[in-house]
């Protein structure tokens, strides 16, 4: 019996966010993405490229990642075609846009591009039996992804995050496994083009508090919710 | 608040942090004495000095040891558990249960 | 009123004449000006009159201007104990005296300092030790004499919060040597932050005068601020205050509504000194001022501290004070030099030549009352015969102004919380601090240097440190600067007694020179004992400016050097903080399943367990009872949904998968089928019972460990800690949060599961009680677990987190036809105890091992080693203490025992309930407790002490009470 990842499961209906009856309180508009739902924009979506430039946060939690550890993941990875970051605590962006963190020597967090359509997350997703010594992990799953963006978000996260995240103090790809408003998570700094941002992957379970923590913090900055289009357009 | 600085992960607020005891040695659980074992197990050194413990990163569930200074409060050097146990540990089979097992010379303290 | 004290520029650098506030006072209006505190601006109206004293109700006006002192604590609307030298006015603000009874100017509670001595130190501790109780009676009256501000309970909350900030250094107190510390370090391209607690930077250069002409401190100030504000990388603060210092550079920084947590890298502490006042008879009247309150008044607010002044000095810097009054056109009657033989500087000489009296070795021996009684009048001048001791007889001197200058203290307070040592050469009554934490400078006037040049070069030479340090630069390290030979500022003794007494030695407590002396009479000789003894000290300005006249009287009380005397300890905060800058924008996280919305819309009420939200029960609070105990029953008879995704989940998945496991729980796993579950109980290495749950086998290398809702962080911890040791090629992996799971238990629980899943046989023979499957419900991938938990042919399905709620909709449409409900915690909790079932940290304590929980069973004895085997191996050996029992109580109209209640054998206590519930399929309350082995065997009574004091019987019986044959979870 081989063991089943939810990141294998075709589910019969389209994959939406935990966080979905809050975007639809905020009049978002939703696009399909294979076989789930992201928010695409809030209400007309006029004007979210310039606040994602500002300060944005997007929920990203319905798009594909991916994740294994063990001892021969960093080999099979690279044997998958993966470039790998060669020390923990990086992280690179694939050829097709997947965003590769590793957080030790072994262990590696796939995020998907903005698409929705990572090769390289399908690709091994799709190896049916992995090595020996590697250990998927169900990171669609168990974790949530939100993506803080614009120039304000590093003083954002310092009101809710002890690691300096400054641009000049914490370049980009790199990794903070850290506590983010009292919540365990993998914080990456990934930028969108010019746009400072950072993907914050934590505990499925804490998204609403975490939604809502960033949301409050970022009021101050005149930070609001952006869609996933905004983010295309940095 | 202290800093710690994690091996995997750098130098981070102490609130990052589980502590996990003082590190000694695990005595053969099948041979030691009673006393010496309960000794392993409840009381700990507390050395005014330097001393090794556990530490656990929690975001990323890493342990490691942290050489400190308990009068100073200073730590001295962090490193991954590997530096200690280098290799994998077995344990022999457990002996065969013997009836009316003679009190062991700890157990008559 | 008209501002008469107002006087013109270059006087106020910080008010703006151009724009007026209006605001209240005592329900009265008046005006100030922007840049204007509450005091600066009614003092520019007059009014010197602040509030009043803590105990004696004595009239209290402005001392500091600086923040540092509670004479000036005034009420807001919704803030007690407001410092008007600190608070900045603004237009229609209302501000009102404080600690008062009728009036401010008339305060029936002064007639309390009549009493004064019937009110010696530790008067409290005497009076009311006996009779036992008389303090209750007490209390409330002293306390409403004795409060101080008044909280507004119709406060309107506001949002405060916080923030984390990084530099390379931190620079406190942004006076000539912070702004020099700050410019010498942010030449290295250090990122600086430069924090001061004052309005402005500059610190003394605001408002002291470094030269005769008075005018080189405004010149050095403009060019420092100038050079500072055009360093991009020094980031300034101003009216912050750094309320601590913590390891490793952490620091509190409170400005506005807002706590900064700031990690330095390195930190310079230029945080000056604070003036002192002479102690002498009513030196708290009104009036009577720190000079350097005098020259802040004119310098910075252009206020003219009076029309005509004295000054008593004990150094060089009173003249410069006198000189300051001269320019604002104050009359300055007198200066009275304490000093037999002063070492004049150039101000001092300058001072002399303006022909102003000078009374040399003479001290100000009293204060005396103007005639409305609220201010200063005159002062009594004597010259000085010994260390504190006047001549029989003086003069007399009106005046309404009276300006102390006789010695500072270096403000050691953040320096001695990281372990500094403040020490004092009694031969020059000068401090020094020294043993600073790591990574952490002092410079300036609170490092002993009291030469502008010197504190110049004091604070360059730290940057140079830090940055050093830092790696920032490579300088070479200027030689540390020699402690200067001249007369330094502080002189030795400016403590004169009084025979009607009333010289505050602390104004916050109201203590006189007598209350300290009798504090060491009494017994109470070290200088930690006086404070806790006297109060000395732990007043809002937290002994600022009592710590060094009582280690002084203290010393001579006991015959010793101040040196040896000492201070007592600084702690945090430095300075009053509000409790919001502690309680704003806190994080308490909060855990959702994905059905979590499905059960708000089925009506549940929700509870929290850690973090995470559940439904306790499906209804209305008013319909509790029956809600439960219809939940209950529709599981027993028919088919039930629980929501138990809170469930923790760990992989273990590797060649050594099983022999890991083998090691960590105390069943044995070596030989465990695939395909099937295994009931997993964890011992910690004292052999104490701490979490439970089911090993799934799904195979050879992969197990899907179930463990508690609030145990499984610290199970998975523990994995990985052991397997940190063991090294065994295994991997361990938490995915609580990656599982959505229900438990669908009952009778029909198969029926409705088969609608919706074609790819599992589910019967009874194909997959029986204790069978692990994988396969499809709904659609959606499952992994099924037939566990018994409640007692019925139950089936835990485990699907990827994001599918929970569509797993749960379907469950719900395919239950229709067999009415299935959804069951909460509350309904869960009754019928696992009518199973017998214990929760790990419910029915367990800290002590639980397994032979007393009824757990022998899963103990497996041949294994080489698992945690806790050892201890357990002992524990069995020694005679079971206790044991937990299953009990009925029959007696219906019995209140129902509750968790903790004591188990007693007439007064003896022998144990106690850990579970108990009415339980509705019974029919009868039943429970776990507890008790004594000779109180185990069933059929046997024990009393317990239930709500109220009724004792109620209870009757042991056999575990399980319902289905004790097992068959129903193995339909």
């Amino acid at each position: 019996m081989s063991s089943t990842t939810p990141n294998q499961i075709a589910t019969n209906a389209l994959r939406r966010s935990q966080l979905y009856r809050r975007h639809m309180a905020m009049s978002a508009a939703f696009e399909a993405l294979t076989d789930s739902t992201v928010v695409s924009c809030y209400g007309t979506g006029e004007g979210e490229l310039k606040q994602a430039q500002h300060l944005g946060l997007a929920d990203l939690s319905t798009l594909p990642r991916a994740g294994f550890k063990g001892l021969g993941t960093p080999d099979w990875a690279a044997g998958q075609g993966l470039q790998l970051p060669v020390q923990p605590n990086r992280a690179n962006l694939q050829d097709d846009g997947t965003l590769v963190a590793r957080l030790s020597q072994t262990e590696l967090l796939l995020a998907s591009n903005l698409d929705g359509l990572s090769e390289s997350i399908a690709n091994i997703s799709l190896g049916s039996q992995l090595p020996e010594r590697v250990y998927s992990l169900p990171r669609s799953d168990s974790h949530s992804w939100l993506v803080l963006c614009g120039s304000q978000a590093a003083a954002t996260l310092s009101k809710v995050c002890g690691v300096d995240l400054r641009p000049h103090k914490f370049a980009n790809g790199e990794v903070a496994q850290t506590s983010i408003a009292k919540i365990n998570g993998v914080l990456v700094r990934n930028d969108l083009g010019e746009t400072l941002s950072y993907s914050i992957f934590s505990d499925s379970s804490s998204i609403e508090f975490l939604w809502d923590s960033l949301l409050d913090a970022m009021a101050e900055f005149e930070g609001t919710a952006v869609g996933i289009q905004a983010l295309r357009d940095c | 608040m202290k800093l710690l600085t994690c091996p995997l992960n750098g130098p981070r607020n102490i609130s990052e942090f589980t502590y996990g005891g003082e590190y000694h040695p695990m005595p053969d659980h099948q041979q030691v004495a009673a006393r010496e074992w309960a000794e392993h197990v409840f009381f700990h050194d507390n050395a005014a000095g330097v001393v090794i413990e556990w530490w656990c990163h929690s975001a990323s569930s890493y342990w490691f040891l942290a050489e400190r200074n308990t009068i100073s409060d200073q730590i001295l050097r962090t490193f991954p558990a590997d530096e200690i146990f280098t290799q994998r540990i077995d344990f022999e089979p457990a002996p065969e249960p013997t009836i009316n097992a003679t009190p062991t010379a700890g157990e008559s303290q | 009123m008209s501002h008469t004290s107002r006087l013109s520029p270059p006087f106020g650098s910080l008010i703006d004449r151009q724009q007026p506030i209006h605001f209240r006072f005592e329900k009265r209006n008046y005006e100030g000006f922007a840049g204007d505190n509450i005091a600066s601006a009614l003092a520019a109206n007059q009014q010197w009159l602040l509030s009043r004293s803590f105990k004696y109700h004595r009239p209290r006006g402005v001392l500091t201007m600086a923040g540092q002192d509670a004479n000036s604590m005034i009420q807001l609307p919704s803030d007690p104990n407001a410092l008007a030298d600190r608070v900045a006015i603004s237009d229609g603000l209302e501000v009102m005296g404080q600690n008062y009874s009728g009036s401010l100017n008339r305060d029936s509670g002064a007639l309390l300092g009549l009493f004064s001595r019937f009110l010696p130190v530790g008067f409290y501790y005497k009076a009311f030790f006996k009779p036992r109780g008389i303090w209750e009676k007490w209390a409330p009256l002293i306390r409403k004499k004795a409060g101080l501000g008044v909280i507004n309970q119709d406060y309107q909350s506001e949002y405060y919060d916080k923030q984390y900030q990084f530099y390379d250094v931190a620079v406190i107190g942004a006076g000539p040597a912070g702004l020099s510390a700050a410019l010498q370090a942010a030449k290295t391209g250090a990122e600086v932050l430069l924090v001061d607690e004052n309005a402005s930077l500059g610190g003394s250069l605001n408002y002291s005068r470094l030269d005769a002409e008075g005018i080189a401190a405004r010149e050095l100030r403009q060019q420092l601020v100038a050079e500072v504000e055009a360093s991009a990388n020094i980031t300034a603060m101003t009216s912050a205050t750094c309320n601590g210092w913590f390891a490793d550079n952490w620091l509190p920084i409170i400005c506005g509504k807002r706590l900064y947590k700031v990690r330095a890298k390195q930190t310079i502490l230029c945080v000056g000194s604070l003036e002192q006042q002479a102690v002498f008879h009513n030196n708290d009247l009104p009036g009577v001022i720190m000079s350097s309150a005098a020259q802040r008044l004119m310098h910075l607010y252009g206020v003219r501290p009076g029309k005509t002044a004295v000054v008593v000095t004990g150094n060089n810097e009173g003249y410069a004070t006198a000189l300051d009054l001269l320019d604002a056109g104050v009359q300055v009657k007198a200066i009275v030099d304490l000093r037999q033989q002063p070492e004049y500087n150039e101000i001092a000489q300058y001072a002399l030549s303006k022909g102003l009296e000078v009374k040399t070795g003479y001290a100000v021996y009293a204060a005396n009352k103007d005639r409305s009684g609220l201010h200063l009048g005159s002062v009594e001048v004597r010259e000085i015969i010994s260390q504190g001791v006047c001549a029989a007889s003086g003069e007399t001197i009106a005046c309404d102004t009276l300006c102390m200058s006789v010695g500072y203290t270096p403000t050691y307070q953040l320096i001695c919380q990281g372990g500094g040592q403040l020490s004092y050469d009694d031969d020059s009554s000068m401090f020094t601090l020294t043993n600073c934490p790591d990574n952490c400078q002092i410079a300036g006037s609170v490092n002993s240097h009291w030469q502008l040049g010197d504190v110049i070069a004091d604070a360059q030479r730290a940057a140079i440190i830090a940055t050093n340090e830092l790696g920032l630069s490579t300088q070479a390290l200027p030689d540390a600067i020699t402690l200067s030979q001249h007369q330094g500022p502080n002189f030795g003794w400016p403590i004169f007694a009084h025979p009607k007494g009333k010289e505050f030695v602390d104004f916050d407590e109201d203590l006189q020179i007598a209350d300290i002396i009798n504090a060491t009479r009494d017994g109470y000789e070290h200088v930690q004992l006086v404070k806790r003894y006297s109060t000395c000290g732990m007043g809002p300005s937290q002994g600022r400016h009592s710590a060094l006249a009582t280690a002084r009287l203290v010393a001579a009380a006991t015959n010793k050097t101040v040196a040896q005397t000492g201070v007592t300890t600084a702690r945090p905060p430095f300075s009053a903080e509000h409790l919001a800058h502690s309680a704003g924008r806190s994080f308490y996280p909060a855990q959702r399943s994905n059905m979590h919305y499905r059960h708000l819309e089925a009506g549940a009420q929700m509870l929290q367990a850690g973090a995470w939200y559940r439904p306790a029960y499906y209804g209305t609070t008013n319909q509790r009872e029956s809600s439960i105990n219809n939940e209950v029953k529709n599981v027993r008879n028919n088919v039930g949904l629980v929501d138990v995704s809170t469930l923790g989940g760990l992989e273990v998945r590797g060649p050594d998968a099983a022999e890991f496991l083998n090691r960590f729980y105390t069943f044995a796993f070596l030989k465990q089928p695939v395909g099937k579950a295994r009931y997993a109980l964890l011992t910690n290495e004292a052999g104490v019972v701490i979490d439970d749950g089911v090993a799934c086998r799904f195979s050879e290398q992969h197990y899907y460990v179930t463990a508690t809702t609030g145990g499984v962080g610290n199970v998975y911890q523990s994995m990985l800690k052991w397997n940190a040791q063991w090294r065994l090629d295994v991997d361990i992996a938490n995915v609580t949060s990656a599982y959505s799971a229900v438990n669908i238990a009952g009778p029909n629980a198969r029926k409705v599961l088969a609608k919706l899943c074609s790819d599992i046989d589910l019967g009874s023979e194909a997959f029986p009680y204790m069978g692990v499957r994988e396969g499809t419900v709904a659609g959606i991938a499952a992994r099924v677990i037939r566990v018994g938990f409640v007692g019925e042919l139950g089936y835990e399905v485990h699907i990827p987190q994001h599918c929970g709620e569509a797993l749960w909709d379907a469950l719900i449409d395919a239950g229709a036809e067999f009415s299935i409900k959804p069951f909460g915690i509350e309904a869960q909790r009754i019928l696992r105890l009518e199973k017998g079932h214990i929760i790990i940290g419910q029915d367990t304590d800290a002590m639980s091992n397994p032979t007393e929980v009824n757990m022998a069973w899963a103990i497996a004895k041949k294994k080489p080693f698992f945690v806790g085997g050892r201890s357990i191996q002992e524990l069995n050996k020694a005679p079971l203490k206790r044991c937990q029992v299953g009990f009925v109580v029959n007696d219906l109209n019995a209140p129902i025992p509750l968790e903790s209640h004591l188990v007693l054998d007439g007064d003896r206590m022998t144990g106690r309930v850990t579970s108990c519930n009415y339980s509705p399929t019974l029919n009868k309350p039943l429970g776990l407790a507890f008790v004594e082995p000779d109180q185990a065997e069933a059929g046997s009574h024990f009393k317990i002490k239930s709500s109220g004091g009724v004792m109620v019987d209870a009757m042991v019986v056999e575990l399980p009470f319902y289905d004790p044959e097992t068959q129903r979870q193995e339909l």
